[in-house]
């Protein structure tokens, strides 16, 4: 009855995998921290799913600290290519 | 540095209350007075970053029945249409882009209004504001469009379309 | 009607699945790193917005968990109103670094006016 939420979850996970790829090959530093960025976000979205999935509220948890982390590390690379980073 | 007042202090108070009360989703009494300690604590540390204008604006109701319309009804709409052109783009190989930074005037005074504009756009997929700048009153978006095919005022009426009437209306007046 | 329900909260998460392939083919496809970063928005737009749609459904009439319910939308919410600082940030951040597309833009008002 709940094989839809798991098979999007891993969907999701798959997806974060693939935009490690930009990570991995991106010329610049604001590419990898865009992948970076995408792949935190999707892998949020699939532990969403994994919690309706398992019913284990600490997903959820785990989730929220996921989505606070993840600007705070773009906002502190944006800052320092600003102030004069290497590219 | 704006200094620290009573009803700044008390509306960030109010907020960081009601996040902590949804995040922790209970009403057993030390819950409850933990959270009042830690969110006072916050609000006596961050109103004056917090508030920069009036500090009772979040709770006035005419004012925010018109932002919950702008958030749900006008802003998806535009969101939606932004996407569907996004996903046309991808899909059709990448090759029909044309990217550049254009330069549009907003006709916005306070902080929060042009903050609010800036994040609407950056929101809708195809345009990312990247500076601010004031030459007197007037102020100026630069703004990074994927499509650039107008300049100045033109551009202005493409990327801010009906985003910016409604936010005068909430902010202003 | 369940049946009818499951149906509308799995297109809204197929809905949501969709724009973040796009989002994620776009950072891969795109030419130049500034056109990237406008990709990565459809990720934590309506892909966020679709998947938080059809969970809350899920968690509200199928679960009745009402404190799943509201982590699922503080999620929602707080993904898109942070965003778009972290873009703000970045993209400015690697303009100031020096960072260019090979093919040089249509319109370049913000390298024109701070020279």
């Amino acid at each position: 009855m709940k094989t839809d939420l798991i098979v999007f979850a891993v969907l999701f996970a798959a997806l974060a995998a693939v935009s490690l790829i930009r990570l991995v090959k991106g010329p610049t530093s604001a590419d990898r921290m865009v992948a970076a960025d995408a792949a935190d976000i999707l892998i949020c979205c699939a532990m969403v799913l994994f919690a309706l999935y398992s019913g284990r509220g600490i997903y959820l948890d785990i989730a929220i600290i996921g989505a606070l982390l993840g600007i705070v590390d773009t906002m502190l690379v944006g800052r320092f290519l600003e102030k004069g980073g290497k590219k | 540095m704006r200094k620290t007042t009573f009803p700044a202090v008390l509306s960030t108070f109010l907020v960081c209350y009601a996040f902590w009360l949804l995040l922790t989703w209970s009403v057993a009494a030390q819950e409850l007075i933990a959270g009042a300690v830690v969110s006072l604590l916050a609000a006596l540390f961050a109103s004056r970053f917090f508030i920069h204008e009036k500090a009772g604006w979040l709770f006035n109701p005419a004012k925010f029945f018109v932002g919950l319309f702008y958030w749900v009804c006008v802003f998806p709409v535009e969101l939606i249409k932004a996407n569907c052109d996004m996903a046309g783009r991808v899909l059709g190989g990448c090759k029909n882009v044309k990217p550049g930074i254009v330069k549009i005037p907003v006709d916005l005074k306070s902080d929060y209004g042009r903050a609010a504009l800036a994040n609407s756009i950056t929101l809708t997929p195809g345009t990312i504001t990247m500076e601010i700048t004031e030459e007197g009153e007037q102020a100026y978006y630069y703004v990074h469009w994927i499509d650039a095919q107008s300049d100045g005022a033109e551009a202005g009426e493409a990327i801010k379309g009906r985003m910016e009437k409604w936010i005068r209306r909430f902010w202003e007046k | 009607m369940l049946a009818w329900l499951r149906i509308v909260i799995d297109v809204l998460i197929a809905c949501g699945a969709f724009f973040a392939l796009v989002g994620v083919l776009g950072i891969l496809r795109m030419p130049d790193t500034f056109c990237r970063m406008q990709a990565s928005t459809c990720v934590n737009t309506l892909g966020v917005i679709g998947l938080c749609l059809g969970a809350l459904l899920y968690a509200i009439v199928l679960k009745q968990d009402a404190g799943s319910a509201v982590k699922i939308a503080l999620i929602g919410l707080l993904i898109l109103v942070t965003n778009p600082i972290g873009a703000h940030s970045i993209a400015k951040g690697a303009y100031k670094a020096g960072i260019r597309p090979e093919k040089p833009m249509e319109t370049d008002d913000l390298g024109r006016d701070s020279e």
